[in-house]
Formats: structure tokens, sequence, C-alpha cells
């Protein structure tokens, strides 16, 4: 369900990658300094993506140098903590720990113990975020009960499954209630409907393998691969009209510093990796950043 | 009011040219036509009013007439969503009032109230379903109105522009290859060789 906000690396200009490395890195030690050692593994693109969008600022963050508990050997130009990167931090904690609950209940065997460890390592993680964002994790609980019902009932309609996932990433868009609110809580309505129906079409395959709810096939009525050429245009339809919503709200966001790489994901990563879904070739990134030897920092 | 060279992102002393190009482009940007149906065609509406009274206030500066500018006039060309054509139905006349201004609560109460599931009917859910970001639902519901109503034309624009993905943005990047490996390595390589070769930095 994670890693598909994701820039198109190749697109990116190097001051950007830099920038971007520097926000990535400065969320896993955000993670670690408020959350603990166990938070730090459930670092993804998505809420970098996040603490991004939350972040207001036209001009440069502070950086400073830190160690990397990943590559010790390097020091890395990370980003300074700052409210955007706390908030989104809390998010995905909280976001993580449902999701692993959910686990808990569907999965079977191996798979349910792994992830019934995986909650009592993120629950101290989790209380702490709760307390900082009662009414985020109220959504999230909420809306993630609500698409849980849905499934178990074998939900058909692509849209009203969609949109629980949609409503809780949108949630995540809201601080003090001025209008930028209203551009991200819809742009990120429209990113959680693609991340959910992407996944969705994604995890096909093993869906059906395993006899379990997946929105596609349900809406489509696909019981075996391949998928009818009519469905996949469908589905390729539905999401480019996300995506190009996503776009037109993205310019009333203004023109932030890290507004560069933002329009990377949303006019080039997002939509390649809607096509890659599609097409059946995407790869999810690998989560730890490609290593460049010059170091170079931000500007 | 805001500073116009600001509003446009141009210095005092550009050249007509270069104004004319900026306020083109942030036309272009904020344009109607991208914002059709959207809940927040508002905002992109200010938006356009201050780029349109800044270039303005700079054109009657520089030169003295009052030459306007492009779009001046509510939506351009192209699609305009459920705004104006009505089939003097006052129950459909309310529902498009509360689509467009935004009452989609109520609009959905008024259309579970209608009998008739005809093809207006259809196209009113679908609006509703495409504010409230139900895309797929939209689709579906213009598909039938469109097909219940062939001449209509707004049913089959608003079925066209759906149909289509939405604004025809343009493709963006260089477009490489989907098995190009991405791997920075190649990158940095570059960098290092160029850095060893010819000591740019």
């Amino acid at each position: 369900m994670f890693g598909y906000v994701r820039p198109d690396l190749t697109e990116l200009k190097v001051k950007e990658f830099y920038r971007f490395r520097a926000c990535y890195c400065g969320m896993c030690h955000e993670l670690e300094r408020s959350y603990g050692l166990a938070a730090r593994f459930i670092l993804n693109y998505d809420f970098v993506f996040l603490a991004m969008l939350l972040d207001e600022r036209t001009a440069p963050p502070d950086y400073e140098m830190k160690r990397c508990a990943v590559s010790p050997l390097c020091a890395r130009c990370v980003c300074c903590t700052s409210d955007a990167l706390k908030r989104s931090a809390g998010y995905s904690v909280i976001l993580a720990y449902w999701k692993v609950c959910d686990s808990v209940e569907d999965e079977r065997s191996f798979a349910r113990i792994k992830a019934q460890a995986a909650r009592l390592a993120l629950k101290g993680a989790y209380k702490r975020a709760r307390a900082l964002y009662p009414a985020f994790d109220e959504v999230v609980r909420t809306k993630l009960s609500e698409l849980a019902q849905l499934e178990k009932a074998g939900e058909k309609s692509l849209d009203r499954a969609a949109d629980k996932f949609a409503l809780l990433l949108g949630a995540a868009g809201l601080t003090d209630g001025g209008a930028a609110d209203r551009v991200r809580e819809q742009l990120l309505y429209h990113l959680g409907r693609v991340i959910y129906i992407a996944d969705a079409y994604h995890d096909l395959e093993e869906d059906l393998a395993r006899g379990e709810y997946n929105p596609i096939a349900a809406r489509y009525d696909v019981t075996s691969l391949p998928v009818s050429d009519e469905a996949r245009e469908s589905v390729r339809v539905t999401l480019r009209n996300s995506v190009s919503i996503m776009m037109a709200d993205f310019e009333l966001i203004g023109d932030t510093y890290w507004a560069g790489i933002m329009r990377n994901i949303l006019f080039v990563g997002v939509p390649k990796m809607c096509d890659e879904v599609i097409a059946g070739t995407y790869q999810a990134l690998p989560s730890k950043l490609p290593k460049v030897t010059s170091n170079g920092g931000p500007q | 009011m805001n500073d116009p060279y600001t509003t446009l992102g141009v210095s005092r002393d550009a050249s007509d040219a270069e104004i004319k190009k900026a306020y083109r482009e942030l036309v272009s940007k904020y344009h109607p036509d991208k914002y059709v149906d959207n809940p927040l065609a508002d905002l992109a509406q200010e938006k356009m009013k201050e780029i349109n009274e800044a270039y303005d206030t700079i054109t009657k500066m520089r030169s003295g007439s009052g030459s306007s500018g492009y779009a001046r006039t509510g939506s351009g060309a192209g699609y305009s969503g459920a705004s104006s054509a009505s089939s003097g139905s006052t129950v459909f006349s309310e529902i498009r009032s509360a689509i467009n201004s935004g009452n989609l609560g109520r609009a959905e109460q008024l259309l579970g109230t209608v009998q008739t599931r005809n093809a207006e009917w259809n196209f009113l859910m679908g609006s509703l379903c495409y504010k409230r970001g139900w895309l797929d639902e939209a689709r579906q519901y213009y598909s039938v109105a469109a097909n219940m109503d062939p001449t209509n034309g707004e049913y089959r624009e608003a079925l066209g522009y759906v149909n289509a993905g939405g604004y025809p943005y343009a493709r963006s990047g260089f477009g490489m290859p989907a098995n190009v490996n991405t791997d920075m390595c190649d990158v940095c390589t570059a960098m290092m060789c160029m850095n060893m070769l010819c000591r740019c930095r």
C-alpha cells in the first residue's frame, strides 16, 4: 500500500534529488527521535511527500550533517526537524499501526505472527502519536473500520471502497482551517484514491490466488487473469481522471521550497507509476535511496 | 491589492513581451478548463481575477490604453460543466444549483426523491459523483445519460471529458523507456567521470 507516491528520479534536477534525500533522511531521524527505533522501519516515500506538502516555507530549511544508521560510514545532509516533518511522522505512525492491526485480523499463520510482532513493536510509538494527533487517529480508525466492513461484504463499487481510504488521506491535509487546507484535502483525497486503486490492481493476481476480496475484481467481475481490455482501460481512465484533478489542485498550492520535487511526483512520478501498474511492469523502489558518492548538499 | 509585478512574477523593468509571456503562462496555469466541476474552481477563479487585474494595471500604467487580457468573461472554449442548460423542471434546476454551489448533501437528497430516472437524472447523478471524487461512478452515469439522450450536447461533452481522463495535460519528462535502469549509480558514475576528466564541478 505504500511507496506508490514517488518521484521519477531520472527527471529530478540534481539539486532537487539532494533536497528530496535530505527530507527523506530528515523524516527517518524524526521518526526515531519522536517515536523510537521501531518507527524508523515504517519510513516510506508517501509520507515524505506529505511532509513536503504540509511545509509552506519558501526559504530553505536548516540542514545538518548526521550519521546514517543504515550506512554508518557516510554522514548525510539531513533536513532539521520542522512542524511538517513532525506531523507527517506522527500520521505515518498512526496509519502504520492501524494497517498492522488490520493485518493481524486478516492474515493467517506466519504472516499473522509477523503482524502481531509489528503491532507490539509500534504500540508505544502509536500511543505517543495518538496523544499528539487524536483527530487524525479517530479518522483513520473509523475509515479503516468502514473499509474493512465494505470489503467483507464484497463491495462492488470501486469508488465507494476507494472513498474510505481517500477520505482518510484527505484528512491528513488539514492543519489550521485556512484556504490551503481545502486544496491539500482535495489533492490528498485523489492521491488516496489513486493509491487504493493502483494497489488493488497491483495485488489482483495475489488476491485472486488467495480467494481474497479485491475491489478491482469485484467491480469488473474478474475471476482470472488476464484482465479484459475494457476493464484495464476503465481503470487507466479513472486513474488518469484523478491524476488530472491532482495536477490542477497542485497549481493552487503556491510556490513553496519543495514545489519542484512535488511537481515531479505529481506530474511525472505518479502518472508513470499508474502506467506501470496497468502494464504490469511496476516495481517497488528500494526503501533505501540510491547512494550518490558526491558529498554535495541541497541548496 | 498586491504589487502587480509580483503577482505576474516579473521585474519592474521587464519588457512588454516578457510581461505578456508571464501573463499567458499564468492564464494557462489557472485556466478554467482545468477546473471544470472541480470544487476548488472558485480558488482558481480568484487567481485568474488577480492575474487579469495585475495585467490590466501594468498595461494601463505603461501605455495609458485599456487593453484587456484573455479569458475575461468566464470560462473560455470547452466543456463548461453542469452550469447553464436546464430542462425547465424545477427540482432538476434546484439540484443543479445545489451541485454548483457545493451543497452535495442537499443535491443527493433531492435526487433521491425523483422517481423518473431519465437522462437528466443520470447526468446530474454523474455531476454529483464527479464533485465528490467518485469518478468511476460519474463516468458510468454520464454514459447512461448520453445513451438515453444521444442528442444532448451537454451529456456527450461530460462523457467525452471523463473518457479522455480529464484535462489533457501534456506528457511531462523525457519519457525514458520503462525498463531503463534507474539506478543512480549511472548518474554518479557519469558525474565522477566528468569530475576527473573535465575538472568541472
